[in-house]
């Protein structure tokens, strides 16, 4: 290693005007929740039929409604959460208890809609692959978080990522609600669990890139 | 729990908004107010990493990598909020990956190195290793494995020979060890 002078002097001689660009955390994350929404949602709109009459479920049924909005709430926390943990000290552990509290009050909805549903049951609106859906649309945000992630400095990347993919998983899984049909077990098991499964993908991905990148070239 | 021992080193709190107004000016691409900056964090990362792990080899190596991380992350501190939690952030993470890198290192050394193993085989662990605050505060176990493998520079079958614990329980209370550091850093940096 070179003599702490030295370095100093090469740290300094390399300093370029940078912008602050946690100043900006913030609005960025909600850029990027309101592209990936978009996109989400024209993708789908592209692919099949939304349920009919779900718009109106919202303003008709309460619980639904809240359902929904508890649901984009714990996607604007995860969001934000996913862009402060790739800023040095920026996501703290109350962040991590209020994302977690959120998305956990926003999921628990479904187990105890098995019990007493939100809205009837029913196979109205279903898609024959939303699944598969849910996991291909989450997939493009999820590399876009990533990107813009290490345009800051993630510290422990993969850790990062994982929330990236998690806040990106869960924007197809919540718009499901009323692009697919509605049914508790159906959306915790095709809907819930593709979107967390991206959680796992995108860190893996990663490491992929990783991996390529350690590897000799020619 | 391990207590932290009493600390009477100068308080870094009063640094902090002169830290945070250099780093601003650095960010907008001066110099000299850069230099200042890094030659005053340079002082105090060694300083840090002197009074909590100890003085190894491997602490100067960790201070310049702390350097070389606030270079590269300096355009994530928004000047409004504090920088002690930013600068922390990178110093323990930074920290714990030395101390986490010092035990492959010496591992691999051992492999070329076997001339030197009776000396280490016969070295009194806590004669010859003089720690800093947060390996003294680990608990006495956790202590013991952090000298053996990461500082004295035992493998993980020979550290737990010489406790006389399978290798996979070795692992985990470094692994333990680790974790435990790790703590008492977040909560000396909140």
């Amino acid at each position: 290693m070179t003599k702490p002078g030295s370095l100093i002097d090469q740290l300094a001689g390399d300093l370029q005007p940078v912008k602050p660009v946690a100043r900006r955390l913030g609005a960025g994350a909600l850029l990027w929740l309101g592209l990936s929404a978009i996109y989400v949602m024209l993708a789908t709109a592209l692919m099949g039929p939304l349920r009919p009459g779900a718009f109106d479920q919202l303003l008709a049924h309460p619980r639904f409604l809240l359902e929904c909005s508890l649901g984009v709430l714990a996607l604007v926390i995860l969001a934000q959460a996913a862009f402060r943990s790739a800023v040095p000290g920026g996501l703290s552990r109350r962040w991590v208890f209020i994302a977690a509290g959120l998305t956990l009050a926003w999921l628990l909805n479904y187990p105890f809609g098995l019990i007493s549903p939100a809205l009837e049951p029913s196979m109205l609106g279903k898609r024959p692959h939303c699944y598969l859906e849910t996991l291909i649309l989450a997939l493009p945000p999820a590399m876009a978080a990533v990107y813009w992630q290490h345009r800051l400095f993630p510290l422990r990347p993969l850790q990062s990522a994982a929330a990236a993919g998690l806040a990106a998983g869960m924007i197809p899984a919540l718009y499901m609600q009323v692009a697919c049909m509605y049914a508790p077990g159906h959306i915790l098991m095709w809907h819930i669990l593709p979107g967390a499964l991206v959680a796992i993908l995108t860190p893996l991905a990663l490491l992929g890139v990783f991996w390529c990148k350690q590897q000799p070239t020619g | 729990m391990e207590c932290m021992p009493g600390t009477d080193e100068p308080d870094y709190s009063a640094d902090e908004a002169r830290w945070s107004l250099l780093m601003a000016s650095a960010q907008a691409g001066n110099e000299a107010d850069y230099r200042q900056l890094l030659t005053e964090l340079s002082d105090m990362v060694s300083r840090y990493l002197m009074s909590r792990l100890g003085g190894y080899d491997f602490t100067d190596d960790c201070a310049q990598e702390i350097l070389i991380a606030v270079h590269e992350a300096r355009h994530t501190y928004d000047p409004r909020r504090k920088f002690r939690p930013w600068l922390f952030a990178i110093i323990r993470h930074k920290s714990i990956d030395a101390i986490r890198r010092q035990q492959a290192r010496k591992e691999n050394e051992a492999r070329h190195a076997l001339d030197s193993d009776t000396g280490r085989a016969n070295a009194n662990l806590d004669e010859s290793v003089t720690s800093g605050q947060l390996i003294n505060a680990l608990s006495p176990r956790h202590r013991e494995a952090i000298k053996l493998t990461k500082i004295l520079g035992f493998t993980t079958a020979e550290a737990a020979a010489r406790l006389a614990i399978s290798e996979s329980a070795m692992k985990v209370r470094v692994h333990r060890a680790i974790a435990s550091l790790r703590k008492l850093m977040e909560a000396e940096a909140l």
